[in-house]
């Protein structure tokens, strides 16, 4: 039965591919939260996506027309919005997605209707993993790809007991993961792991105090939003710096939040594929763009958007406008961009990307601001069950 | 007793009729709402059963009906069932479940009721969101449609799944009736109206409740099943207590204890919220706005309101009375 | 790991401190309940409001005026909604009234993101409470402390204020028996009204005091909406005594459960609702017997 959908899945996408390939121009269903939790990290995905548009699509000779959807981060609402995109209105490719849960609920639609989706956000490993598909490009990162080096180069630094505290869901179980397995691997010890249940955790303090207790020399944590607010005023107010220095994934001080936090975040050291100060003339050029349009700093999920943008007018610059053949072009995308060099693995779909590990510091006039301390090289996930055909090559 | 008046009657053939008819012209996200807005609609029967004749306010229908979602896939997908015995077995737990709840919080009342029913609703919600054998937080996926090949209809046309949706939903229309009009039905009303006179008549109280909670449970075990087909994805999502929240906004909007009321109260929440999300990002703020305003208008939901205005001024009278006295007394039982 | 006794000191004061937020948040919905007969399923957006309130206040003109003034602004619009919406509501059942309330949670919160936008805020503790207090060998944050001390002031206030005052009898009997204390001669009215308005600054007063702690955000106020339902229905409705009865459980249930049983940790507290709704059917400590 699911041969019959997919058979006619694909025949109605043909048709409608078909149709907008007459017309030069593409349609990009925008799917992102507009509303709920993650609100926020929908709008700054759109404001790079859309600045992006705007830097590179000049003279491109094929309109770009953009529908937005709302996911409201509720995986049923995702698909039924994703569906209208390509079912009704005629999507060539879809972009967005913040919560991995949606995009796991996604997954076999746009795979089966053989529509191109630019993932932009979600990290779960699976969806470059053994849930893989040619029709999933992720711009964003993975939930490995991010935490994976930090745990080595924490490991290099000498430090060895690590107690780790992460949300209690799976993208969190992943971030802690990835750096738990690489830490161990380069002979660190994790002395205990403690989990706080997600999105009903508002006091820390018990985790902390356990984490206290444990004599770890270092805590290393996954947090995200308001989550990652409250975590890390709370460790400070517990005087938790002086005896156990907090490294995290790099969510945890992202600059979306890095204001709120305020002094609290001074010395956190984490690791993440984007940070505002990075030294590039890309970055340069994006942030200073970035903060003329929206009035701040981007964040990593600002970089996401706009870098999604790039990547579907590089694709569209190969002279691909159907779904068949963006899908294919997407997959080898390459630019130097705000975050370095990027490059898609063949293998997984995936991006490839430098990592930098920064620590926060107070900067001028009382901002918080992020100084690198390394930036580790680019290296692909490893495929992890993923099995598809390699792109064809133009 | 249940009674249709020919209003109800009227409200019933136009809901109907407007089904049909967009069923068969609607493009396809039309069809996409119409079968939400049907799935929805059994949803709010099942729970108007128990909270506009029953009283019995519940925070965990949205629950049992994600708890119907999980069985169903899981079954049918893990263990390999068949989809019609998944589904039946599905519904069958859920009516246990329903069941067994309603006859735990039989004694609680009031907002006591909501609570203990909002407690069994989010550990089934924390089980499903932490279980990694039914896929954590990020769900499951798989779930097969019902096979009518034999019928020669294939349910994965989605005007065919929308038309089997109103299938059954009418089917389960005339069963939350025929519940109403049995003895079962009549002893309800008797508990909501004065439980302590039904008790002293030598009545089982807890039973009367736990039976009707166990079938307005299979209901929901019905309309999950339906969404898990439909959206052929699931997520601890469904579970969570704001979907019953939303669920008895529905129904308290359409008009509480009419049956048909939750009906129209499906079709104008879904139609606004979809209409208003493409305007604003900020629809629940409107959302909110019409919800006061209806119960400013002081009917019994917008149902209610229609209901008002057509019928004759003595009757309005005394229903306002009795209004005011069911509202009393549960707020005494509270 | 070998906890000592620092690291239990420290976990009851976790206990307390939660305990107190939510005594903070749960003693004005209970009381108005007590008194009307009706929950206010807007409260913990109201406590979202005070924690705004604070956070741009706080900026403006430092985190002590933010902490007076905050509640008594969301007190104002506790005013404005008890005009306007909430009186009217006094006659219309309790579905009417959930409903109300149900599409004010809509309302504000949407309101908020309007104002405030979607990012989170944050204000920062006042330095005098920045530091740490040695108690038993732990150094406990000053702020968190400060918590516990307000909420335990508020509680004594209170409860003088129902045991020893005019004010108190009137509500007392109103609790009791609203039409009796009527016919008495007591303005019920008048005393709905008091009553509600100092909820919701009791709110908003949780809401600032929550902002340097946690974070500002839009969803905050439902995030904690359940918990403090969940403590008004375990302590029992309409009384002071409940109130603090049930925020003890729930802070002292949260936070050790975390830290002795993490696996079920964020089941525990259903479970427990469900236990002593099974065997009390109207929570432990309710106003009415």
């Amino acid at each position: 039965m699911r041969k019959t959908l997919t058979a006619a899945l694909t025949g109605l996408a043909t048709i409608l591919a078909a149709q907008s390939a007459l017309a030069e121009r593409v349609n990009v269903g925008l799917l992102l939260p507009f509303s709920g939790v993650y609100a926020s990290l929908g709008n700054e995905i759109e404001a790079g996506f859309r600045l992006g548009l705007e830097h590179f699509s000049d003279d491109l000779g094929v309109e770009i027309n953009i529908i937005r959807e709302d996911t409201e981060v509720n995986p049923a609402n995702g698909l039924a919005r994703a569906r209208k995109l390509v079912m009704q209105d005629g999507a060539d490719v879809l972009v967005g997605i913040v919560s991995s849960g949606v995009l796991g609920a996604i997954r076999d639609f746009v795979h089966g209707a053989q529509v191109p989706l630019i993932v932009a956000n979600a990290g779960n490993d699976e969806a470059t993993g053994e849930r893989c598909s040619p029709y999933i490009t992720r711009l964003s990162f993975s939930n490995g790809q991010v935490n994976r080096p930090m745990g080595r180069w924490m490991a290099e630094q000498g430090v060895r007991r690590v107690y780790t505290l992460g949300a209690d869901y799976a993208a969190g179980r992943q971030m802690v993961g990835g750096f738990t397995e690489a830490f161990v691997e380069a002979g660190g010890e994790i002395v205990g792991q403690g989990w706080t249940p997600f999105q009903q955790t508002q006091d820390f303090g018990p985790y902390l105090a356990q984490a206290r207790a444990s004599g770890a020399e270092a805590l290393f944590v996954f947090y995200a939003g308001g989550e990652a607010i409250s975590f890390v005023n709370q460790y400070d107010s517990f005087g938790m710096a002086e005896v156990m220095p907090l490294y995290g994934s790099g969510f945890l001080t992202s600059q979306l939040y890095v204001n709120a936090q305020g002094e609290s975040a001074n010395g956190v050291i984490t690791s993440l594929h984007y940070v505002p100060t990075a030294d590039n003339p890309e970055n340069t050029a994006f942030v200073e763009a970035f903060q003329a349009s929206i009035g701040r700093l981007p964040s990593e999920y600002g970089v996401q958007g706009y870098d999604s943008a790039r990547a579907l007018v590089e694709a569209i610059r190969t002279g691909a406008t159907d779904r068949e053949s963006l899908a294919n072009a997407l997959r080898q995308v390459s630019f130097e961009g705000p975050r370095g060099a990027l490059s898609i693995d063949p293998a997984t779909n995936n991006v490839i990307q430098p990592i930098f590990v920064y620590e926060t510091v107070s900067g001028e006039n009382g901002a918080m601001t992020q100084k690198v301390l390394a930036t580790l090289p680019a290296e692909a996930d490893p495929a992890n069950g993923c099995v598809m055909p390699a792109p064809v090559t133009n | 007793m249940f009674r249709h008046t020919p209003l109800r009657y009227a409200a019933l053939i136009i809901l109907f009729s407007g089904a049909l008819f967009t069923a068969f012209t609607a493009g396809y996200f039309g069809m996409e709402i119409l079968t939400e807005i049907l799935i929805l609609a059994i949803l709010v029967l099942a729970l108007d059963l128990v909270a506009g004749f029953g009283g019995m306010v519940s925070l965990a229908h949205g629950a049992l009906m994600g708890l119907g979602a999980y069985a169903f896939v899981a079954l049918a997908t893990k263990a390999g069932l068949d989809p019609w015995v998944a589904a039946s077995a599905a519904v069958a737990i859920t009516a246990g479940t329903g069941w067994v709840i309603g006859a735990i919080c039989a004694r609680s009342h009031g907002i006591y009721f909501i609570m203990a029913t909002l407690a069994f609703g989010q550990m089934g919600y924390s089980y499903f969101f932490e279980q990694s054998f039914f896929g954590g937080d990020d769900g499951m996926v798989g779930p097969r449609r019902f096979d009518l090949g034999f019928i020669g209809i294939n349910l994965n046309d989605s005007r065919s799944f929308a038309l089997f949706c109103l299938a059954i939903l009418g089917v389960i229309y005339l069963v939350a009736m025929a519940i109403l009009r049995s003895g079962l039905g009549r002893s309800l009303t008797g508990v909501t109206h004065n439980e302590k006179r039904m008790r002293a008549l030598g009545l089982n109280v807890w039973r009367v409740k736990a039976d009707v909670f166990g079938l307005s449970g299979a209901m929901a075990g019905i309309a999950g099943v339906l969404a898990a087909q439909h959206i052929m994805f699931i997520s601890p999502k469904m579970l969570h207590w704001t979907v019953s929240g939303e669920a008895l906004v529905v129904v308290i909007l359409g008009g509480l204890g009419t049956l048909v009321g939750p009906l129209v109260g499906a079709v104008a929440f879904v139609v606004m919220k979809h209409e208003l999300s493409h305007v604003t990002t900020y629809w629940h703020l409107i959302v909110g706005l019409v919800l006061i305003a209806v119960v400013m208008s002081r009917a019994n939901g917008i149902f209610g309101f229609i209901e008002a205005r057509f019928r004759p001024k003595t009757d309005r009278m005394i229903q306002s009375i009795q209004t005011r006295d069911d509202a009393k007394e549960i707020a005494k039982d509270a | 790991m070998t906890p000592d006794l620092s690291f239990w000191t420290m976990q009851t004061l976790n206990a307390l401190q939660l305990s107190m937020l939510l005594f903070l948040l749960s003693v004005g919905l209970t009381v108005i309940f007590g008194l009307m007969h009706f929950v206010n399923l807007a409260h913990g957006a109201l406590y979202a409001l005070g924690a705004y309130f604070a956070a741009t206040l706080a900026s403006h003109a430092g985190f002590w005026v933010a902490l007076l003034l905050a509640p008594l602004g969301v007190a104002v619009v506790g005013m404005a909604l008890y005009g306007g919406l909430i009186q009217r509501m006094r006659k219309s059942g309790p579905m009417a009234q959930v409903l109300v309330t149900f599409g004010l949670i809509f309302v504000l919160l949407d309101l908020t993101r309007i104002f405030w936008g979607d990012l989170a805020l944050a204000i920062t503790p006042p330095a005098i409470l920045a530091g740490r207090v040695d108690i038993l060998g732990v150094g406990y944050p000053a702020y968190r402390l400060f918590i516990i001390a307000l909420g335990l002031g508020i509680f004594a206030a209170l409860a003088l204020i129902l045991s020893r005052t005019q004010i108190g009898a009137m509500i007392r009997a109103g609790v009791d028996n609203d039409d009796m204390a009527a016919c008495m001669g007591i303005n019920v009215e008048r005393l709905f009204f008091i009553v509600f308005c100092v909820g919701c600054g009791l709110a908003g007063l949780a809401g600032a005091v929550a902002a340097p702690l946690l974070s500002v955000t839009p969803g905050m106020g439902l995030e904690i909406l359940i918990p403090t339902l969940i403590v008004i229905v375990i302590g029992g409705l309409g009384s002071l005594k409940g109130a603090i009865a049930g925020s003890l459980i729930y802070g002292f249930v949260q936070t050790f459960g975390a830290v002795l049983l993490p696996g079920v940790a964020s089941i525990l507290i259903y479970a427990l609702l469900a236990a002593v709704l099974l065997l009390k059917p109207v929570g432990l400590f309710p106003a009415k017997g």
